[in-house]
């Protein structure tokens, strides 16, 4: 009996023993499981901004869950001021929402910290990143309602966010939106289109179920947000009436042209215009469409009005047909923008020949450009052709002085220039058409430069010949007036001993002739002989008299025979 | 001969410089022009009780707005963009207690969606070249800006005393707009 007692005592000691063991490698298993505070501390926060709502999701790293409450502060970059951020404190799950965080500035960046708690033990603190919530924020879905026609459906999209949003108050006019459409039937058949808020959206078939999404979109941030829902509807019967077609704008000098197609006759049109401006805005603006003046109950596919209704900027117009069985819908809304249709007149050019390789340009602006504002508008510069009127080739040159020369032309040519005006750097590139073609002739061979040449050769040949008349002249002048003293050799011979001086001007001694009187023919002869060695002179003198004797004598013959008889002697 | 060549020359050197400093003279041209139209239309505005101005409001003006900061020619474009946008925006809100005239206020708006339009090409061409995303301070400065001037009419009930102050708010805002377009050139 004691023996039982003592080994039930035993047996009860030792089961004892084991709870308690098992209850302190319990405890102690919770007590590593809490692992300190190091294990306590939120992992992966993330913060999911959507239009004005704020999350923050974050895990655990705790595996038991049980009373582990998180909760985050908040404060401004740079501030040291954390404060209590509303909605997640001492929260038990893994996310929270803090929309109503009244932040004052979206833009700036703010710090965000989370901590789990458990009893009287917290983590450290986790620190997310800093960040701008405008920039972390996403697009939410908008708000759609539509309205069908036979052949189309209106849009009426809402921005994302509320009205009184915060994070979308500055870009509430900036968002675009995309539309995916197709027909319920076949969703092969999509078709993307970005619209406006308050839109249409065009070529549909009547009496077919259309469904579409709309996604909001911040294109110049390159932002794209969250699909809508899914919304179908269905497009109405074909309307009895159709809607004009085809529309187009031409600017036509002062005035504008509008022009439709539409297939049926009697029928009235009325058109309207509206400020491009407030496709921007969201909201029915149907109230701001207008009426053109010139184009109410017109039963033509065309109207006409000033240019002046519709001063500088951009507009949609719209045309609606009636006649006896009803009012169409409106046509589609064409865009027009009256700057492109800002027509330029062309320039007026003027063309004058300067010099024989050079033609100067004149542009000026034709009288009709003078009254409008274009060149008030828009800096101008002149796209000139210029040609050889007997050649092909053109040359273009852009110009913005409208006075300027053609240089290097040939002389004697005609050349030929047009212009026109052109919107400097206009990426439209628009432009006036071109002026009048003006002709012109260059002037002559330059002519100075021949008569230069002209002059030059002939100087060149001319002096020779002037040098060669020069000395002809001094040499008559010479001759004339400063003989030379070297006598010809025939004078020379017949007045050798006698110095031969001027015969015209000096008058020289008289020449005393020395005479002999020759008494009889035979003396003579013997006088010749004795006298052979005499000189001349002597001789001469005998011969002289005798000479002169016979000069003188009228019987010729006789006294020509004893001339020659001496000369004979005397040649001897 | 060598004067010809000369003046030649010159006249293809002063063609290629001026051809290439015009890429955004046009957009500077028009921009000016839009700015002394939207200027004229402001004070055409008539003015509001005097007293509304003594009240002193801090909108939080940024600095870039303030002084006389230099911009690179992109980013003078992208400020231009925003502030054009922004006064936009805010004319767009409901100005019924003033008594002014819908037209004058319309044709602000014409104008600086005009403006805007003009300036949208270029903005787009300078966002994917320099892959530039709006993390810029000055932009978001600027938003914060706008921001409290809205919440301010807001504030307000858009009383005619509010609107009087956004209309001296916006004629410095289109001091402003006129020294940026300084630099649309090159």
């Amino acid at each position: 009996m004691v023996q039982s007692v003592k080994r039930k005592q035993g047996w009860h000691l030792l089961q004892c023993l084991r709870k308690v063991f098992s209850w302190r490698a319990s405890l102690s298993w919770v007590l590593e499981g809490l692992g300190g505070e190091a294990n306590l501390k939120p992992e992966n926060v993330e913060i999911h901004i959507i239009d004005d709502n704020f999350f923050l999701k974050w895990n655990s790293s705790s595996e038991s869950v049980r009373n582990v409450t998180f909760s985050a502060d908040y404060q401004i970059l740079g501030t040291d001021n954390w404060k209590k951020l509303p909605g997640c404190q001492n929260t038990t799950s893994t996310n929270c929402n803090f929309s109503s965080v009244e932040l004052k500035n979206v833009f700036e960046k703010i710090e965000l910290r989370i901590r789990a708690e458990e009893g009287n033990n917290t983590s450290i603190w986790y620190e997310v990143e800093p960040f701008v919530p405008f920039l972390e924020a996403q697009i939410g879905p908008p708000d759609v309602h539509l309205e069908a026609e036979d052949k189309a459906i209106i849009l009426s999209i809402s921005p994302p966010g509320t009205e009184d949003s915060i994070m979308w108050a500055t870009d509430r006019l900036n968002f675009r939106y995309s539309v995916v459409i197709w027909k319920n039937s076949s969703s092969l058949e999509e078709r993307t289109e970005t619209v406006f808020p308050e839109d249409k959206i065009y070529k549909l078939s009547p009496e077919i179920t259309y469904c579409l999404k709309v996604k909001a979109e911040l294109p110049l941030q390159s932002r794209v947000g969250y699909y809508s829902p899914v919304y179908c509807i269905n497009t109405t019967e074909r309307h009895n009436v159709p809607s004009p077609e085809n529309i187009q704008i031409n600017a036509d000098n002062q005035v504008f042209v509008l022009k439709w197609d539409y297939p049926y006759e009697n029928t009235t049109f009325r058109a309207q215009w509206l400020r491009a401006f407030f496709k921007k805005i969201p909201g029915k603006h149907s109230g701001k469409w207008k009426q053109i003046l010139n184009c109410e109950n017109v039963t033509t596919t065309r109207c006409v009005f000033p240019r002046n209704a519709f001063p500088s900027g951009i507009y949609y117009v719209r045309v609606q047909a009636s006649n006896g069985n009803g009012t169409s819908f409106w046509s589609e809304e064409k865009k027009f923008y009256i700057e492109m249709k800002t027509v330029i007149f062309p320039p007026v050019i003027s063309l004058k020949s300067i010099t024989d390789d050079s033609l100067h340009v004149s542009v000026g602006a034709s009288e009709e450009s003078e009254n409008t504002s274009v060149n008030q508008l828009y800096p101008l510069i002149y796209e000139v052709i210029f040609w050889e009127n007997t050649s092909n080739a053109e040359r273009k040159v852009l110009e913005k002085r409208t006075e300027f020369t053609f240089l290097d032309l040939k002389p004697l040519t005609v050349y030929c220039v047009k212009a026109r005006a052109l919107i400097e750097n206009d990426r439209r590139n628009k432009s006036s058409s071109f002026s009048d073609t003006v002709c012109e002739k260059t002037k002559p061979g330059d002519t100075s430069k021949t008569w230069l040449k002209a002059g030059i050769c002939t100087a060149l040949f001319s002096i020779p010949v002037v040098i060669y008349v020069v000395r002809l002249f001094l040499r008559c002048v010479n001759y004339v007036f400063f003989p030379s003293s070297k006598p010809p050799s025939s004078v020379d011979e017949y007045f050798s001993d006698q110095p031969l001086k001027n015969l015209l001007l000096s008058t020289s001694e008289e020449q005393t002739e020395r005479c002999f009187i020759i008494e009889n023919a035979s003396i003579i002869t013997e006088i010749e002989e004795t006298n052979e060695i005499d000189e001349v002179h002597k001789k001469y003198n005998s011969q002289t008299s005798q000479d002169s004797g016979n000069y003188s004598n009228e019987d010729e013959n006789s006294g020509s025979k004893i001339s020659e008889e001496f000369l004979q002697q005397d040649s001897v | 001969m060598t004067y010809r060549c000369l003046f030649r020359i010159a006249l293809l050197l002063c063609f290629s410089a001026t051809a290439l400093s015009t890429s955004y003279s046009l957009l500077r041209f028009q921009q000016r022009r839009s700015i002394n139209v939207c200027q004229k239309l402001l004070r055409q505005l008539p003015s509001t009780p005097q007293h509304c101005l003594e009240v002193r409001m801090h909108f939080q003006v940024p600095e870039e707005m303030k002084k006389a900061q230099k911009f690179r020619k992109e980013d003078a474009i992208l400020v231009l963009y925003e502030m054009l946008q922004q006064i936009f925006g805010i004319l767009t809100k409901d100005f019924s207690s003033t008594g002014w005239s819908e037209t004058i206020i319309e044709d602000l708006l014409v104008e600086l969606h005009g403006q805007m339009n003009h300036l949208e090409p270029i903005q787009k061409e300078i966002m994917q070249k320099e892959n530039f995303t709006i993390g810029d301070s000055t932009v978001l400065h600027l938003k914060n800006y706008y921001f409290n001037l809205g919440q301010y009419l807001k504030s307000m009930e858009h009383n005619s005393c509010a609107w009087t102050i956004m209309k001296a708010e916006m004629l410095r805002n289109f001091s402003v707009l006129k020294r940026l377009t300084d630099y649309l050139l090159d």
